[in-house]
């Protein structure tokens, strides 16, 4: 078989195209699901918490993480099937190894650091989660690394220079921005 | 020398080569998400993979997930080592150019 200089790089054109395409896909494959639903989580919940007061607020959050999560970890599943791997199990229990660690850490470092108002541990347990989200994506190649930057300096942006209006602030910047990045992994990546 | 290798030059079983060889050895994708990735249609796609499934390769796994039948695919380790050939061979014609 024998082929032009120009069709071999055509041909190495659309295998490096593929290639990276089809890494994305597997890679963003659960992100944008999550982006979303957490987006829209904060957008109700952090617009209430600006409006609203006493423990209605908490009720809404309760009921809405509920809802989110659920819906979160159904999509995921059944998007989980797309891929199937050997490892997979293994993999899981170590994801939901570093997250209880995290999880537990974050407690720890609230402890230490109580008394905290709302908007100091809205923060605190932002830049956790983000923190733990980011490691996933630089360890398994899991979800992209740049949407968890972007909210932690938006959240950091919000909590110094805009304090009155944190939880506005991160319920459309915050949340509208992880479904508007949430949309754009989906569509346009 | 790296040879070129005729079932896997055809554009779209270079595509589909591609995207099964850039998993990682041993993972199989699903026949739906396959064809969403490459753009094509469900006959197309299947005509393309039997191709590939009676060169050896990929592999082709019928199952049935939630009740509800799945196709997977992967590619075999002769796949993955003709493909890597294959590429060695385009790379070294266009190094000649």
């Amino acid at each position: 078989m024998n082929i032009s200089p120009n069709e071999a790089e055509e041909a190495l054109d659309a295998i490096q195209k593929m290639t990276q395409k089809t890494r994305r896909s597997i890679a963003s494959s659960g992100a944008h699901v999550s982006l979303i639903v957490t987006g829209v989580v904060w957008l109700i919940g952090f617009t209430c918490t600006q409006f609203l007061s006493g423990p209605i607020v908490a009720y809404i959050w309760i009921g809405i993480s509920i809802l989110g999560s659920a819906l979160a970890g159904i999509l995921n599943m059944r998007m989980s099937t797309r891929v199937r791997s050997p490892s997979a199990g293994a993999t899981a229990k170590r994801i939901g190894l570093v997250w209880l660690l995290l999880a537990v850490y974050c407690l720890a470092a609230i402890a230490v650091a109580w008394p905290l108002d709302g908007k100091q541990l809205t923060t605190f347990i932002i830049l956790f989660v983000m923190i733990g989200w980011m490691a996933m994506g630089l360890l398994l190649d899991f979800t992209p690394v740049w949407p968890g930057l972007i909210i932690i300096a938006l959240v950091l942006v919000g909590y110094f220079l805009f304090p009155d209006y944190f939880y506005l602030w991160m319920g459309i910047l915050g949340g509208g921005g992880m479904i508007a990045l949430g949309l754009y992994i989906r569509y346009r990546w | 020398m790296a040879e070129l290798n005729e079932t896997i030059h055809q554009p779209v079983r270079l595509r589909i080569m591609a995207a099964l060889v850039a998993l990682e050895a041993g993972n199989e994708v699903d026949f739906s998400y396959l064809r969403d990735l490459l753009k094509v249609t469900d006959g197309n796609l299947g005509a393309h993979l039997r191709k590939l499934e009676e060169a050896g390769f990929i592999a082709v796994n019928k199952t049935f997930v939630d009740r509800k039948p799945r196709t997977y695919v992967a590619a075999t380790p002769e796949g993955r080592q003709v493909f890597q050939e294959h590429v060695e061979a385009l790379e070294s014609i266009l190094k000649s150019k």
